[in-house]
């Protein structure tokens, strides 16, 4: 067996035992993820940006020139549309690629605490929706002349949204096969499209839906982001944000835990 | 000397495709500080499993193991913090450059800005990597992958660092070089877990040896004591001339190789004797080529694993069914 000897000073200051800061490595992890996705993150950007504003117009297209109350939930709900693609689209298919590809495996094996890479891909990816969800805004204005106000709390409801969409996408990526994690996704997305109440009133729903609405994430992050971006047409009731808190934290334990999980 | 890993006792068992498979079936290893461990084994003997779980990736159903004497089962993250990786598959970087990457996960591993850069340039100075240091990950060859894997790994080494399958499409050259600085890992400090299928270059790094087949240690051992289990036996090589048949003498027994090749075991004791026939068939012109050789290790590990592992899956399979059993028991 081999002594230990003296090791030169590169070496054994580099020997890492210590606990490293959360905020040290938020950072780092940021500069690796953005770094990895930069070839893409251009696409990815264009595609959200295409996706949002196309909401606003191809819905446009569906009703012809809409009365004002309809044209008001339109421009307001197209970016919560986007946030939750986002969320429940690209997340699990960028999660599912990783794991595919094995880096999500060794990144796990580093001495980084499992919220903080949620944490990280959730900037990240937030990030990557801002810009849609700013243009679907603007082209909601543009195309049905409505006068929207946007408060400062819309930013706050924004992560809070994006955080949960992407949290469910993020668990449902870790803890399913990836073939049924992509699947799954693609049913939420025509889910939220066409049988939730972000583009139109939850009246024209059946009841049974309004109901289970009421228990969803969706129609709760649909009222919040529209209070915040008209608040003079529309407020949020209590209990819709005591439903979106709790899928919020639901989620995100529910995320963490699909990260620590040992098979 | 406190080991830097102790793994006792360690059974983990995974269901596939309605199979139980047995993937370690009470493993015991120790890893000193200093020493390189080599673990052998083929494909499916656990060696990626014992590797996942001394990182808390995997979750064992029984035994323990210790990673400086912290309990790596109830606190992974400290163990994470213990322990550096080197993946069997390469990750991707794509996006980054080789000297980025390493640089990131030194600093992600808590070395300073200016530490981290140091021990970037040395690493890939020290695996003749220069050249490629600023190219795209995406890229460069196999190898310059392999070996920026592995830089990442030792950037910031943890007391640990496990090395899975290092050298694989890495070129002679700079196997050589990846090797200088597996060895230096362990000589400043760090015990090091090297898993690997090269059973001959290992020989010549390794400290010790522990050959694991469907999910149990075979040997522990010193190289040179895995060895010495074939008790002083040398192997004769033979290159024969076309056509021609070497005169063989009483008790040498040639085992044809094909191909005009053959083989013949030694006694150390008739070694002198078995040269001089050698060499007089040699020159009558019926042999082109001879050789004596030590009994290699991994002549021994063929051997050793071998014997245990039949015909693979059907052996492995009746292997984990009795295992489960014993564990239902």
């Amino acid at each position: 067996m081999t002594t230990t000897t003296a090791a030169p000073a590169t070496l054994s200051t580099a020997l890492t035992t210590p606990r490293v800061s959360a905020l040290r490595q938020l950072p780092l992890l940021l500069r690796w993820q953005a770094r990895r996705m930069a070839s893409a993150l251009p696409l990815l950007v264009l595609v959200q940006i295409l996706l949002s504003v196309a909401t606003v117009i191809g819905y446009g297209l569906l009703v012809g020139q809409p009365a004002p109350a309809e044209a008001l939930y339109l421009a307001t709900g197209a970016p919560t549309v986007s946030l939750v693609m986002v969320g429940l689209v690209m997340t699990p298919q960028l999660v599912v690629q990783s794991r595919t590809e094995g880096s999500a495996d060794w990144m796990r094996t580093l001495p980084v605490p499992r919220e903080l890479f949620l944490a990280a891909d959730l900037l990240v990816w937030t990030l990557i929706a801002l810009p849609g969800v700013v243009l679907g805004v603007l082209a909601g204005v543009l195309r049905f002349h409505v006068h929207l106000a946007p408060s400062w709390w819309l930013l706050p409801t924004a992560l809070v949204v994006s955080l949960t969409a992407a949290a469910v996408g993020y668990a449902m990526a870790w803890l399913l096969p990836g073939t049924i994690a992509q699947l799954m996704s693609q049913v939420l997305v025509f889910v939220v499209l066409l049988f939730s109440p972000v583009s139109f009133p939850a009246d024209r729903m059946p009841v049974w839906l309004q109901h289970a609405h009421h228990w969803l994430p969706i129609e709760p992050m649909a009222e919040a982001v529209r209070a915040g971006l008209a608040p003079g047409s529309f407020t949020v009731p209590g209990r819709s944000v005591a439903v979106l808190l709790t899928w919020c934290v639901v989620c995100v334990a529910g995320a963490a835990f699909a990260l620590r999980r040992r098979a | 000397m406190d080991a830097v890993l102790e793994v006792h006792g360690l059974r983990k068992r995974f269901v596939r495709r309605g199979h139980v498979v047995q993937a370690n079936a009470g493993v015991d290893l120790r890893v000193a500080p200093g020493q390189v461990v080599g673990l052998l084994g083929h494909n499916g003997a656990g060696k990626t499993t014992l590797v996942n779980q001394v990182v808390g990736l995997t979750r064992p159903d029984s035994g323990t193991v210790r990673v400086c004497g912290a309990d790596a089962v109830a606190r992974p993250d400290l163990a994470r913090r213990l322990v550096s990786v080197q993946a069997q598959a390469n990750v991707p970087i794509t996006g980054l450059t080789p000297a980025r990457a390493v640089e990131l996960v030194g600093r992600i591993r808590g070395a300073r800005p200016a530490v981290a850069r140091h021990r970037t340039s040395e690493l890939l100075e020290s695996l003749d990597l220069m050249p490629w240091a600023r190219t795209p990950a995406e890229k460069v060859s196999g190898g310059v992958a392999r070996l920026t894997a592995f830089a990442m790994t030792a950037v910031a080494p943890g007391r640990l660092v496990v090395l899975d399958e290092p050298t694989n499409d890495v070129d002679p050259v700079r196997r050589r070089l990846l090797w200088a600085q597996i060895r230096r890992l362990a000589d400043e400090g760090s015990g090091v877990l090297l898993v690997t299928h090269n059973v001959r270059e290992a020989e010549r790094v390794v400290d010790r040896l522990v050959v694991l087949d469907q999910g149990r240690v075979l040997a522990d051992e010193t190289p040179a004591a895995i060895t010495a289990r074939r008790g002083g036996t040398l192997t004769l090589e033979l290159d024969l001339a076309p056509g021609r048949h070497p005169m063989t003498p009483d008790g040498l027994v040639l085992v044809d190789r094909g191909r005009l090749r053959a083989t013949a075991a030694v006694p150390a004791a008739h070694a002198a004797a078995a040269v001089q026939w050698a060499s007089d068939e040699l020159a009558a012109g019926r042999l082109e080529r001879y050789a004596l050789a030590p009994a290699s290790l991994e002549d021994v590990y063929v051997e050793l694993v071998g014997e245990g592992s039949g015909d693979g899956a059907a052996a492995s399979a009746a292997g984990a069914a009795d295992e489960a059993t014993e564990v239902a028991a």
